[in-house]
């Protein structure tokens, strides 16, 4: 009996501790992350976890056309992530440091939706997606430019077609951008391939 | 005279909370002053009546804002390590507050850290900003429905504005 009792502490314990660890913390930072942080001039961190996508869909309004939307978007999400660094002049970072981010992500949850060089340049654009049965849960971007890089993660199921919706919020302008690539049938050609890219990997990328 | 023994046993009961509040270290706005006072060696300008600044805020928005804290550091010269504050920061204000936001730009030596604790419908609001030699730390709780009705209206007040005004020309 008395080991019963042990037993259920214990699983008690080892659930709670689970539930806490997944519902209040961000994954890790890439190790490569603070070395960046301490070359950039300028560091922008914009941290939007479960709690606070919680609270924010709860304080939109159901009556407004575009919150309602944005709110439908956020309120299954389990973050948002942005880490923007800004530096002084060209080549504070490497091309090696660049990849060193992408490959933390490229694991086989994660499939790699946009990939694009433009060597004359020097700039480079990765859009990744996670995909949980055919459903996207997830999507990392990293855009690097000579002076420039950005990280954007956004955690939980995703509608690649509502992304365009984040457009209104602070700081994630740019993922209206991506959203919206499946919408402009006019777009240019470069949206165009991109396009192709997200609904090949959409269809046929299920790992 | 046999419950005698109960005398010290009651003042110790009632000494260990005293000793213990006594001992714990200052959390929340006052915490996280009182931190950046100690270690960057600089006195924060408290804003007179504030308080009854805080109450009449509250009255004049209904309640969309309420709880106003404030403290400006003039002539902060220090450098300021990003991480250091971020850390200390962090640890004063306790757990449930989150950091939405943190900008560090080392030209000017700025930083701003902006964390967000939710508070049933309403949200406290805390800004550390440094900018160049002066620092403000705010704490503010909001209603956020109230206050985008507020601005909704204020809003729609402007553009009525315009309209009229482009009606007369």
């Amino acid at each position: 009996m008395k080991n019963r009792i042990i037993t259920f502490i214990l699983g008690a314990a080892v659930v709670g501790a689970s539930a806490f660890a997944q519902s209040s913390q961000l994954p890790a930072p890439p190790p490569i992350e603070k070395e960046l942080a301490a070359r950039a001039s300028n560091v922008t961190e914009v941290t939007l976890g479960k709690n606070m996508l919680g609270f924010a869909s709860k304080v939109m309004n159901n009556k407004d056309k575009d919150e309602t939307a944005t709110k439908h978007l956020i309120e299954g999400l389990d973050g948002i992530y942005v880490r923007d660094y800004e530096f002084d002049k060209e080549g504070q970072f490497t091309a090696d440091e660049v990849d060193q981010l992408r490959k933390y992500f490229e694991t086989s949850e994660w499939s790699p939706m946009v990939h694009e060089r433009d060597r004359k340049n020097n700039e480079s654009t990765d859009v990744m997606v996670k995909l949980v049965n055919g459903e996207s849960h997830g999507m990392f971007i990293l855009d690097a430019e000579p002076k420039e890089l950005t990280i954007v993660l956004i955690l939980g199921p995703i509608r690649m077609d509502e992304l365009g919706e984040l457009n209104g919020v602070a700081g994630l302008g740019a993922l209206g951008s991506i959203g919206g690539v499946q919408h402009s049938p006019h777009g240019k050609g470069e949206e165009k391939e991109k396009a192709k890219t997200m609904e090949k990997d959409k269809t046929g990328g299920n790992q | 005279m046999r419950r005698l023994w109960l005398i010290p046993m009651v003042l110790v009961a009632l000494l260990i909370p005293v000793a213990v509040l006594a001992g714990s270290e200052e959390g929340g706005f006052d915490g996280v002053v009182h931190s950046i006072e100690g270690r960057y060696h600089v006195r924060a300008t408290r804003i007179p009546f504030l308080g009854l600044i805080s109450l009449v805020s509250t009255k004049a928005t209904h309640g969309g804002v309420s709880g106003l804290h404030v403290a400006e550091f003039d002539s902060f010269t220090a450098q300021v390590d990003g991480d250091e504050l971020n850390r200390m920061v962090e640890e004063k204000l306790g757990a449930g507050w989150e950091r939405i936001i943190r900008e560090t730009k080392r030209e000017g030596n700025e930083q701003t850290l902006i964390f967000i604790y939710p508070e049933g419908d309403r949200m406290g609001l805390f800004v550390v900003d440094l900018d160049g030699h002066e620092m403000d730390v705010v704490q503010v709780s909001v209603d956020p429905n109230h206050l985008k009705e507020k601005i909704g209206s204020l809003n729609h007040h402007h553009h009525e504005d315009d309209a009229a005004e482009g009606d007369s020309d």
